[in-house]
């Protein structure tokens, strides 16, 4: 079978992995649901209860698909002494398979979390459809329960997994000069980990779909409909494929800078990807815990969040929140360090108090392991709890202001260039920047008894999401658009879509500040009329808002079929992705990189970031 | 970049903080506040955006003076100066923004924290247990089986409401008195709210109790209209939920 399967690599069918992924998915969940309704059978239980036959075949399930889409074939053979099959296809085909170029993971990444962004956006717009009169419009109020779950889960994934998994994917590896990842299969294995996710939450549709929001606090998440079943599996599973992932960016990082890469050179992006790795590697499990606890509650009767049976539904909020605290720097921060990238190529000026950003930047990643609690000033903590997390959570401001005094004193007296990357940076800031502010309110618990759980921090926690992980994004998206696809992008087109998307934002999340002050509690389908008409504004912002992203789509594909080549180093940015040409070669450089120098040394004549072995000097 | 921008830029800052806190202090954005507790997180609430008023402009100001003074047409031929850093800025940076963070710290959160403390006083206990979808209430002196379900409560009186739930998490909220409690399955947590005038949900609804914790599909019907009225009043109203 080993050399059959080699031959048959070379004419397999683009979508072969995936369908022998599926196929092999399909016999493992049979096999795990026959084996869990088997011993339940004989336990006297009912035999095809719905939630504990889908919780014990998708364990089966999900071994099976990854698998069949590619761990068999290029790495479980190693385990029993077969050869592996390592050939990649080059074609489009690549996107579809067990790929462990970590440039096409990174593309598929981005795509992937771009199709749940614009599914999940659209849900945004039916909920301010919904939200157009206090009364109802289009949905029951289960139906609104619904929809805003699975809005508000389905963006949390796009927020923690876009940016790093995209761009940390994509660029980290070619920006320390790396061939690759550290673990090529096993960021092929984090990516495909991740793909059944936004399968498992369109399926809880077909399980009635699920109702407590993307923070599912029990008991409602261990009482509500099984289509929550589904949303935990989902938690779960984008958590292994985050820790996989995190693991693989510290080594990299670690271990894979090229030579004369010293951690006081690393790229501002780069930091921003490796202290949020540390995040993702330390808390997840703790996330993932709550949700597996969640499970064993719902479906074989153990009582953790149970009061009635001893246990405690604070637990859960204690779990969920000591990873989830850590989470919003992990959806913020990439986006924060990417900004601050664009802004200083695009200010031709050294990145300012480079030592101290970074040292803001690991400030709040260790700060951020002692303040959940923030989330809880209403759950009935003691003064002493109060007391501490009002503290640690204020002093997180210092880190962040340090983040801000680099944006600063960057783009103070440099030589601004006003490209599409750059709006979207300078966008990040002014949004983090109001983000920033109002979270002080909420740290306070004076002011956050009112405020929790109403509008006020739905207005905050978009604000610094979306207005910084979200428009980072999409500087991202535009900053390697010419080096991932060879092509330019249209200014014109680009330019449109940042002002239509930065009024639209505003205009839809900042009239919830005061909706929320003014007793608009969160999570709704109806509310006092008296608060209509800024509702309706907001309604319209999120409309207008929606609409941009078709201005984008357009653009994009455009520019991808046919836009003009790109050269290596349009921006003429000093990092090394910018060294190599666009798109990069499989290995990312044609000879080995050796930095020499700061990437952020602009306006120095001579200095040099890096060289090429037997190139010339470039990009200086 | 020249003095002269610092300049500029400084009585730019200077003039927009002073409408932005014209504005902040003016504004009056707030719902009914029903008594000295609810004024006093105002005052907090206002305190905080007259202090981040300044933030905010130095940062807009920078932001736009640079987007507009410092833009070049098309790609810049040459770099900006090679300023890597500036020891007077970061450390006057540094400190400004821990002074700030502090103030805020000790006031208003470890003020804010006392006054909490210091409002637990009562003169009334009434119970509360959520429930998907009501607010039950046990008035003094009553067996746990007579449950109000809309809720009057006497003017000028300290009131703690020991608040616990029957399923679900819920949250007890009452707007105009910016307070605010989860109702946590097995346990019984308690706030305090000491009423003053005569008010109404006809006459505002933020005189509402609203459960604020998602909580299925009655979470945001799950409200009850409150009334608070003269002593005399209260009582009448109170013996005739134990005649019915
Ligand atoms: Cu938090
Ligand atoms: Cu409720």
């Amino acid at each position: 079978m080993a050399a059959t399967a080699l031959i048959a690599r070379t004419r397999d069918w683009a979508f072969g992995p995936i369908l022998r992924g599926l196929l092999t998915g399909l016999v493992g969940f049979s096999l795990g649901a026959g084996f869990t309704a088997g011993v339940r059978a004989l336990a006297g239980a009912d035999a095809i209860a719905f939630g504990p036959v889908i919780f014990g075949g998708y364990w089966f399930g999900l071994a099976g698909w990854l698998l069949g889409v590619g761990v068999w074939r290029t790495w479980a053979r190693e385990w029993l002494g077969m050869p592996v099959d390592w050939t990649m296809r080059n074609g489009w085909q690549r996107y579809f398979d067990f790929t462990t170029d970590h440039k096409v993971i990174g593309v598929q990444y981005l795509v992937t979390f771009l199709g749940m962004f614009f599914l999940a956006g659209l849900l945004a717009m039916l909920m301010r459809i919904e939200h157009l009169t206090g009364g109802q419009v289009l949905f029951s109020p289960s139906q609104y329960n619904y929809v805003m779950s699975l809005h508000g889960i389905t963006m949390i994934f796009v927020a923690v997994a876009a940016v790093i998994g995209g761009f940390g994917n994509y660029a980290v590896p070619i920006m320390i000069g790396a061939a690759d990842m550290a673990y090529p299969r096993l960021n092929a294995l984090s990516y495909w980990l991740a793909a059944p996710v936004p399968v498992l939450l369109l399926a809880t549709f077909f399980a009635g779909g699920f109702d407590a929001g993307w923070t599912s606090y029990p008991p409602l998440a261990v009482e509500n409909r099984d289509g929550q079943i589904l949303f935990n599996l989902a938690f779960i599973t984008l958590g292994l494929s985050s820790i996989a992932g995190s693991i693989n960016f510290i080594v990299t990082v670690t271990k894979l800078r090229a030579r004369g890469l010293s951690f006081g050179r690393l790229p501002i992006f780069v930091w921003g990807v490796f202290a949020m790795s540390l995040l993702g590697f330390f808390f997840t499990q703790y996330v993932a815990a709550a949700m597996m606890m969640t499970l064993l509650d719902r479906l074989f009767g153990m009582v953790f969040f149970d009061a009635a049976g001893g246990g405690d539904p604070l637990l859960y909020q204690h779990i969920f929140w000591f990873y989830s605290h850590p989470a919003v720097y992990i959806m913020g921060i990439p986006g924060l360090a990417l900004a601050l990238e664009v802004i200083t190529h695009f200010s031709r000026k050294p990145l300012f108090a480079y030592r101290w950003v970074v040292g803001g930047i690991l400030a709040i990643t260790a700060l951020s392991a002692v303040v959940w609690a923030h989330h809880m000033f209403t759950a009935g903590l003691s003064d002493i709890e109060l007391f501490f997390f009002v503290t640690t959570t204020e002093l997180i401001s210092i880190p962040t202001g340090l983040i801000f005094l680099g944006a600063l004193g960057t783009i103070w007296g440099g030589r601004l260039w006003l490209r599409t990357p750059m709006l979207f940076a300078l966008a990040v800031i002014f949004n983090f920047l109001i983000g920033g502010l109002t979270g002080i309110f909420l740290a306070d618990v004076f002011t956050d008894i009112h405020l929790q759980d109403t509008f006020f921090v739905v207005a905050h926690f978009h604000y610094t999401i979306v207005g910084a992980g979200i428009f980072g994004l999409f500087a991202g998206i535009y900053y390697w658009f010419p080096k991932i696809t060879g092509r330019s992008y249209s200014e014109f087109w680009a330019k449109l879509h940042f002002w239509w998307m930065f009024l639209g934002f505003n205009m839809t999340f900042l009239p919830m500040f005061w909706l929320g002050l003014n007793g608009m509690n969160r999570r709704v389908a109806s509310y006092p009329s008296d608060l209509e008409a800024l509702n309706v504004v907001a309604s319209l912002g999120g409309f207008f808002l929606g609409a941009g992203f078709l201005v984008f789509l357009a653009n994009i594909v455009v520019s991808w079929v046919r836009g003009p080549a790109a050269s290596a180093n349009p921006w003429r940015a000093r990092t090394l992705e910018w060294h190599t040409s666009s798109p990069p070669p499989v290995e990312n450089f044609e000879s080995e990189p050796e930095v020499v120098g700061h990437p952020y040394d602009y306006g120095t004549p001579g200095a040099v970031h890096a060289m090429l072995a037997g190139a010339e000097e470039e990009g200086g | 970049m020249k003095p002269r921008d610092a300049y500029a830029a400084f009585v730019i800052w200077v003039v927009l903080t002073a409408l932005g806190e014209a504005f902040v202090l003016r504004a009056n954005i707030y719902p009914l506040a029903g008594n000295e507790f609810a004024r006093d997180v105002d005052d907090a609430f206002r305190l905080l955006m007259a202090l981040a008023v300044p933030v905010f402009t130095f940062v807009v100001t920078v932001l736009v003076y640079s987007l507009l003074r410092f833009r070049r047409n098309g790609e810049p031929a040459e770099d900006g100066p090679p300023i890597h850093s500036h020891r007077g800025a970061v450390w006057g940076w540094f400190a400004v923004t821990s002074g700030l963070t502090l103030l805020v710290m000790v006031h208003p959160g470890f003020t804010g924290l006392l006054e909490l403390r210091e409002s637990r006083h009562q003169e009334m206990v009434v119970a509360v247990q959520a429930a998907q979808w009501s607010w039950n209430f046990t008035f003094p002196g009553r067996s746990e089986l007579e449950k109000v379900k809309d809720l009057k409560l006497p003017t000028d009186t300290k009131i703690r409401f020991d608040v616990t739930s029957r399923d679900v998490v819920h949250s007890f909220w009452l707007p105009m008195y910016r307070m605010k409690i989860d109702a946590v399955p097995g346990r019984v947590n308690s706030v305090y709210v000491a009423t003053e005038e005569a008010v109404s949900y006809g006459e505002n609804v933020n005189v509402r109790v609203q459960c604020a914790e998602l909580c299925g599909t009655g979470h945001p019907r799950m409200q009850v209209r409150v009334e608070v009225v003269e002593r005399p009043e209260f009582d009448a109203w109170l013996a005739e939920q134990e005649a019915g």
